[in-house]
């Protein structure tokens, strides 16, 4: 089938302003948006910018706009989104290039729940013992792949992109309800401040975005109920 | 499974989250509240839309005096539409602020300004309920 790709350039180095570009290519139904990038990059034109690396929907790395909505190029399959195809880098960001945008406003965010296990308690002989159930709480926010396709879907994060973001919150909830983390408290006092989880209005576009089907939102809540009641469990 | 637990953390923004909820749902109460009282004190065929509006978000006795229905003044002049008025005023005065609250703070950073601004906006808030309330118990 023939594909109408229009996709948002833009260099800097020699560009005033971004622009659309049209492509034409053929393609197969069960082609991903990333093997059509792929395509233009390597016969068409050979200064479109995107990032990509594992091409498997693990790295995180091509998440952008696709027909309106945040995806992962690489799992954006054509007959899933037509013959007219619109392409533009992820929304809330500064555009470095064409498809690639500064990231390090979300890193910033997420760095500030200090994503990582904390416990200074001396460790057991062997390993940190943790039920089935105390793994299964948190299991939905392990998938989290740091695509930013939540975060860069958030009017929140548009209007000011120190609130620290769906991403951040998903990722600091999975230590905080984490049996053997003990920096809970740390974590919920950074998301109770300014920029923290009540800049949430909870329209669900985070949900809808996440291309490891997150439950966002919901995390969200829980987290703003830890800090209410006091309770990690 | 061991229960963990932290202390409960509260802080302004957790209070204003929980307060914008509240005042939200209250807003709603006290409007259906002010257009039940307004029908039932003449607006239902008497008076156009706009008159009912600010009969029903601010029925002070002027504004009811100010409509074309007579000899209603009597009824909208008691504590208890005093009390209504006022609480009105409290949840949208407050709700509303602490929106451009918000608004403000986006476009500020955390250095000298947004101290100001926030003064400035507490102050417009103070002095938006005195005279509302002045409004309410004098007129």
């Amino acid at each position: 089938m023939q594909v109408t790709l229009k996709i948002f350039r833009f260099n800097p180095e020699t560009d005033k302003k971004p622009s659309y570009k049209t492509y034409q290519v053929e393609a197969q139904p069960t082609d991903r948006v990333l093997d059509l990038l792929e395509y233009i990059k390597s016969t068409i034109d050979g200064t479109l910018s995107f990032r990509r690396s594992c091409a498997h929907g693990i790295c995180g790395s091509d998440a952008m706009r696709i027909n309106g909505r945040n995806r992962l190029a690489c799992k954006a399959l054509v007959k899933d989104l037509g013959n007219r195809i619109t392409v533009e880098p992820l929304l809330g960001m500064r555009v470095l290039k064409d498809m690639i945008v500064d990231m390090e406003p979300f890193f910033e965010n997420y760095r500030q729940v200090m994503p990582y296990f904390i416990n200074d308690e001396p460790p057991p002989a062997r390993e940190r013992l943790q039920s089935i159930e105390e793994r299964e709480r948190f299991d939905d926010t392990t998938k989290c792949i740091l695509c930013a396709a939540c975060t860069t879907s958030c009017p929140s994060f548009w209007a000011n992109e120190k609130y620290v973001g769906p991403a951040a919150i998903v990722n600091a909830h999975r230590f905080i309800f984490d049996s053997r983390d003990r920096a809970g408290k740390e974590r919920l006092d950074i998301l109770n401040g300014q920029f923290g989880v009540y800049r949430c209005h909870t329209i669900f576009n985070c949900t809808d975005a996440c291309p490891r089907e997150i439950q966002v939102t919901k995390a969200i809540g829980e987290v703003k109920a830890a800090i209410a009641t006091g309770k990690l469990d | 499974m061991r229960s963990r637990s932290v202390q409960p953390a509260f802080s302004f923004e957790y209070i204003m989250w929980i307060f914008m909820r509240i005042s939200g749902l209250a807003l709603i109460l006290l409007a259906i509240a002010g257009v039940s009282g307004a029908f039932i004190m003449g607006a239902r065929t008497q008076v156009d839309l706009p008159t009912l509006m600010r009969w029903t978000f601010f029925p002070n006795p002027n504004h009811v005096i100010n409509s074309e229905i007579p000899d209603v003044a009597v009824g909208w002049a008691t504590a208890y539409w005093q009390v209504m008025q006022m609480l009105i005023i409290f949840f949208a005065v407050t709700h509303g602020f602490n929106g451009l609250r918000n608004v403000i703070e986006d476009y500020t950073d955390k250095t000298l300004l947004q101290p100001f601004v926030r003064g400035l906006i507490f102050l417009l808030w103070l002095f938006a309920l005195i005279v509302s309330i002045y409004v309410i118990l004098a007129s």
